[in-house]
């Protein structure tokens, strides 16, 4: 039996509102007459957690849970001097050991799967307390260590001249010792975890990739931005979070869509002014500025965030990132994650509950439903038995 | 009676046809075109020679001398007269290659270069033409009366038993007078002088000059004469004229006698090719004795059961002096005991013990070999009859030519095939100068090289699909693998007309030919690793040493850039308002930073100091184990060969405490006689 269970983000959703067509060349768009209707449920959410809002919640404790190992790992927004001083302490320390004549070893937080883990009441992945050791006399590590400690110097005194750069910038600052990208850019998270920062702290961005657009303005580097005014494009989310202060919005919620194409549509449209709201995307995998700008925008605006993915694997899969933070990053999960994010669809459920004809579903491939039945075994998973249903769904047969 | 009734038609036939035979039907014996009968030609002496010394124990040097001739220098060389033509405007007799039906093949050719202008002469001198082969070895030579015979009669030899043989056919270095007959119609030219051992200086010389008479299978003696060894000449020296071509089968000449020099390392082999209009294309090919071991000759053994068939039964039974069937099967039969012949005979009809076995009928004798095959129970027959080339030898062999970075060699526990005993040789080399990258396959069969039709042969097929080189730590594509398989047999299982290859449909060989490579790479496995670790340890000052000057200015950047930041007022700034647990951060020690950067500051600390200090941990650290690695890596390989078929415990010395079982010097490397192997 082949039923076909995936179907690609409706761009449907927003057709209607070319009706609204004016004759001027700037097109106006009105509120969508049924906009009260539609967005009711969405405004008891805010309401719920505007109330709730003084409450300090679970989630942003940093208080260690009872049966999570106090060794976790978790890093700290730090100021630049604060991570310079943290750097000249592990160079004093590697000096100590050099001019000793042991050659010197660094002690760097395990990012292996092994050690990632987690936790149920804090709703994100967080990095274990195992540590493995980078020895400048071991053959196997001394390439890794000179690596290590050469990122460390760059990243000194990137901070130390109070500029920003990219990966891509840091790699060729000295492609002879690094070769390959990969390198460097692995070793940058290893600083990070060592002297306990987050990587934005670090001063290394990655290059634009994300994407925002509707009823949000803020100031950038103290020029005002009015994401209703960016064009047909909208926006890219800057990866300088640091330096967006004054966040104003009007919007009801925030919409966050997986595919750039959904998004396109979207924003050409301007459903934003249809139904008040902020449209963010990542193109697919979210990359680190556009996670801490959506934790950021929930922060300040308190108003729901509704997620706009496919309905397959690879969709939820992205969804828990946003929530529950990726692997690699789990370090700095607390700055990262947006938990409560709601799955807004399309549902595999869906498909039969509206009757969805055949030709709008795709089968689920091979890999889809290896993704699924990998997605089935982690908690961040299965502690939602909603989720957890249609993923079944998705895998079975 | 029945002997006069078997005899008779036999003798009419191998009268009739056998140099006929084979004259019509010369591919079968390798001499498919000129080229290959060149080769072939070369290689049939040679072997002849190789089996001339070893006979007599005699360490072989074995010279190959060969001239290449146009056809109007081989008029010359043979005292054809230069004929002027009759009809010298008759151009176009030879302009259309018609083939002229008294006259060789090649002819036509020929006859153009000797007319036409010296454009061609490089074209035709590179083809076919006439070759004088001079092979002489110093061997055992051959009888003065027994000359003519040995050489001039087709299937002369007599094969009866089995024993390990170079040959293919028994058609030795007769084919190749057959050859010599069909393409240049000149004689052979033989001297030799014959000796019994390899100390004595022969006495007489013998000179003979053959030809053969194809219709007849006769050799037609044209000179034949025997006088005093003043010259101290030793051995065989066979000189003949035959057509073939060089340039096609150069190279397969000289890779046989390349692999020749691998699996008889104890001869002096040498090839010089003389080209007497282009000088510039001669070729010299020189190999040194290598090892003055030399293997023990091949014992001639009874026939296994197992592997008769009626006709040797027959002939059997022509030649056993036994009067009756429980001593016929036992003196005649390998591994049949007179209790096991009992037996046998106690299953078959109408026979009894003491029945004379010439009264066996032709039913009789059919019965008998489908018993005798179906039988189980006969011991396996056993490989002490074999003469393989030994594993120091076979090493010593592939040092010398290929002269590879490793090597490891294995011999494989003797087996048996349709009744006859084989033992499998092989070793696996990696590197050498002149080594491909990839697997090269050399194969040897009763110690001569197999150079064609390698594909479908059994040590390639199991060299390149049954053996899994990389759990080996080998590399099948990208390193030089060299495997060489010697397998020596009683009879060899060839395939094919040419009897070039061993098919793989033989499980048992198939079997040892693996366990044998096996046991190669088995070994190579544990030098390469030992190797790789050594390589290692030489290679890790200098990889840990490449990244000193990149540890060194980092560290010292980091440091000058704290001095810097300290310098500016920054480090102890009001800036912090993070709201990290003071805790969990990582801070500076701030007697330990003063200090520093006092150092920085009086250059008692810089970035030269910081390289010597890690030189210095470079230089202290190195692992301890390199010695034993370095000790392992000298020592010489030791070569012990396995003794089998020691369970004959007829002659233990039984005690309460051992056995002693008295064991004979199976091969020469075996010093003592009685070497006693203690078991239990």
């Amino acid at each position: 039996m082949s039923s076909r269970k995936r179907q690609t983000t409706p761009a449907a959703t927003s057709q209607e509102s070319t009706t609204t067509a004016s004759s001027s060349k700037r097109r106006v768009v009105a509120i969508a007459p049924d906009a009260d209707a539609v967005l009711r449920e969405c405004r008891k959410l805010r309401d719920v957690m505007r109330s709730s809002s003084n409450e300090t919640s679970d989630k942003a404790s940093r208080v260690i849970p009872e049966g999570v190992p106090s060794s976790i790992v978790e890093v700290d927004e730090l100021k630049a001097p604060e991570v310079l001083e943290g750097m000249e302490s592990i160079a004093l320390d590697i000096a100590q050991q050099v001019l000793s004549g042991k050659g010197f070893s660094m002690e760097i937080p395990s990012r292996a799967a092994t050690n990632q883990l987690y936790v149920k009441e804090w709703d994100r992945i967080v990095l274990g307390g195992k540590r493995s050791s980078r020895s400048f006399l071991n053959v196997k590590e001394s390439r890794k260590a000179a690596i290590t400690l050469r990122v460390l110097q760059l990243i000194h005194a990137v901070l130390m001249k109070r500029i920003h750069i990219t990966k891509r910038d840091l790699f060729y600052t000295d492609v002879k010792l690094f070769v390959d990208q990969a390198e460097s850019d692995g070793v940058l998270d290893d600083v990070a975890t060592m002297v306990g920062c987050t990587r934005s702290n670090l001063n290394v961005v990655a290059s634009d990739k994300g994407l925002v657009v509707g009823r949000v303005q803020f100031v950038e580097d103290d020029d005002p931005i009015d994401c209703t005014r960016m064009g047909v494009g909208g926006k890219a989310i800057p990866p300088y979070i640091d330096k967006i202060e004054n966040i104003t919005s009007d919007a009801e919620f925030i919409l966050l869509v997986e595919k750039e194409a959904a998004y396109m549509r979207m924003a050409e449209d301007r459903f934003y002014h249809r139904y008040p709201c902020i449209i963010i995307t990542a193109k697919g995998q979210p990359d680190i500025a556009t996670r801490m700008f959506l934790k950021r925008l929930k922060e300040e605006l308190k108003i729901p965030v509704l997620g706009l993915v496919d309905s397959d694997p690879y969709g939820l899969k992205i969804l828990s990132v946003y929530m529950s933070g990726s692997k690699n990053m789990s370090y700095d999960s607390s700055s990262l994650t947006t938990p409560d994010i709601k799955w807004l669809g399309l549902r595999p459920s869906d498909l039969d509950r509206y009757d969805l004809p055949d030709q709008c579903r795709l089968d689920m491939t091979e890999n889809d439903i290896k993704t699924g039945k990998e997605l089935l075994k982690e908690d961040f998973i299965q502690k939602n038995p909603e989720w957890m249903k249609e993923l079944e769904i998705m895998v079975s047969d | 009676m029945p002997k006069s009734k078997d005899s008779s038609p036999s003798e009419v036939q191998i009268q009739k046809s056998p140099a006929e035979f084979f004259a019509e039907h010369q591919a079968i014996a390798g001499f498919d075109n000129l080229g290959k009968s060149l080769y072939t030609s070369i290689r049939e002496l040679v072997e002849n020679s190789l089996d001339a010394c070893e006979s007599a124990n005699i360490l072989p040097e074995i010279s190959v001398h060969v001239t290449e001739y146009t056809q109007k220098e081989f008029n010359k060389v043979a005292g054809l007269a230069e004929s002027p033509r009759k009809n010298a405007n008759d151009q176009e007799l030879f302009q259309k290659k018609t083939k002229t039906p008294k006259k060789p093949p090649t002819e036509p050719q020929l006859t153009q270069e000797t007319n036409e202008s010296s454009t061609k002469k490089r074209k035709t001198a590179s083809q076919d033409a006439y070759f004088r082969i001079v092979v002489q070895d110093n061997g055992c030579g051959m009888e003065h009366n027994a000359i003519p015979h040995l050489l001039g009669k087709v299937l002369s030899g007599s094969k009866y038993g089995v024993r390990q043989t170079r040959g293919k056919f028994g058609l030795g270095a007769k084919m190749a007078l057959i050859w010599s007959k069909k393409s240049s119609g000149q004689p052979v030219r033989i001297q030799t002088a014959h000796r019994r051992s390899g100390t004595d200086i022969p006495t007489h010389c013998s000179v003979c000059v053959l030809d053969i008479d194809i219709s007849k299978n006769e050799p037609i003696i044209m000179e034949h004469r025997k006088y005093a060894n003043k010259e101290n000449f030793i051995g065989t020296r066979m000189e003949l004229l035959i057509a073939g071509n060089w340039t096609t089968y150069r190279s397969r000449i000289v890779q046989y006698i390349q692999q020749l020099a691998i699996i008889t390392p104890y001869a002096y082999l040498q090839l010089d090719y003389e080209n007497i209009s282009e000088p510039q294309r001669n070729l010299q090919l020189q190999y040194q004795r290598r090892s003055e071991q030399m293997p023990p000759p091949a014992a001639t053994v009874k026939h296994h059961p197992s592997s008769v068939n009626n006709i040797i039964v027959q002939q059997l039974i022509q030649m056993t002096r036994a009067k009756n069937l429980v001593k016929f099967l036992s003196t005649e039969l390998a591994s049949v005991s007179p209790a096991m012949a009992k037996r046998l005979i106690g299953e078959l009809n109408e026979v009894d013990e003491e029945m004379d076995p010439r009264e066996l009928t032709d039913a009789h004798i059919t019965r008998l070999v489908q018993l005798l095959k179906r039988v189980e129970i006969f011991k396996a027959p056993d490989g002490s009859c074999l003469s393989p080339l030994g594993e120091y030898n076979l090493n010593l062999g592939i040092q010398f030519v290929q002269k590879p970075d490793l090597i490891a060699t294995a011999r494989d526990k003797p087996a048996a095939f349709e009744g006859h005993p084989f033992l499998v040789e092989a070793a696996v080399s990696l590197g050498g100068k002149t080594m491909k990258e990839g697997i090269t396959v050399v194969r040897f069969a009763n110690r001569i090289p197999l150079l064609f039709e390698s594909g479908a042969d059994v040590s390639t097929r199991v060299a390149n699909s049954k053996i899994k080189w990389s759990s080996y730590k080998i590399d099948f594509k990208r390193d030089k693998i060299g495997v060489y398989v010697s397998i020596v047999s009683t009879k060899i299982p060839f395939k094919g007309t040419s009897k070039e290859y061993i098919g793989d449909d033989a499980t048992e060989i198939q079997q040892s030919v693996k366990r044998a490579i096996q046991s190669c790479c088995q070994q190579l496995k544990v030098r390469l690793v030992k190797r790789t670790a050594l390589k290692d340890a030489k290679e890790r000052s200098n990889r840990l040493r490449k990244y000193i000057p990149d540890v060194s200015r980092s560290l010292y950047g980091i440091l000058e850039g704290m001095r810097k930041r300290r310098e500016e007022g920054d480090i102890h700034g009001d800036e912090y308002t993070s709201t990290a647990s003071p805790s969990k951060r990582l801070r500076l020690d701030p007697q330990r930073s003063n200090q520093m950067i006092h150092k920085l500051k009086s250059g008692e600390m810089n970035e030269a100091l910081i390289t010597r200090a890690l030189n210095q941990a470079i230089r202290d650290h190195q692992p301890q184990q390199d010695e034993q690695i370095i000790v392992a890596e000298k020592a010489t390989p030791l070569f012990l060969v396995p003794l089998y078929n020691l369970d004959d415990p007829q002659y233990d010395v039984l005690d309460v405490l051992f056995t002693f079982r008295p064991i004979q010097a199976i091969l020469n490397v075996v010093s003592s006689t009685s070497s006693p192997e203690t078991t239990h």
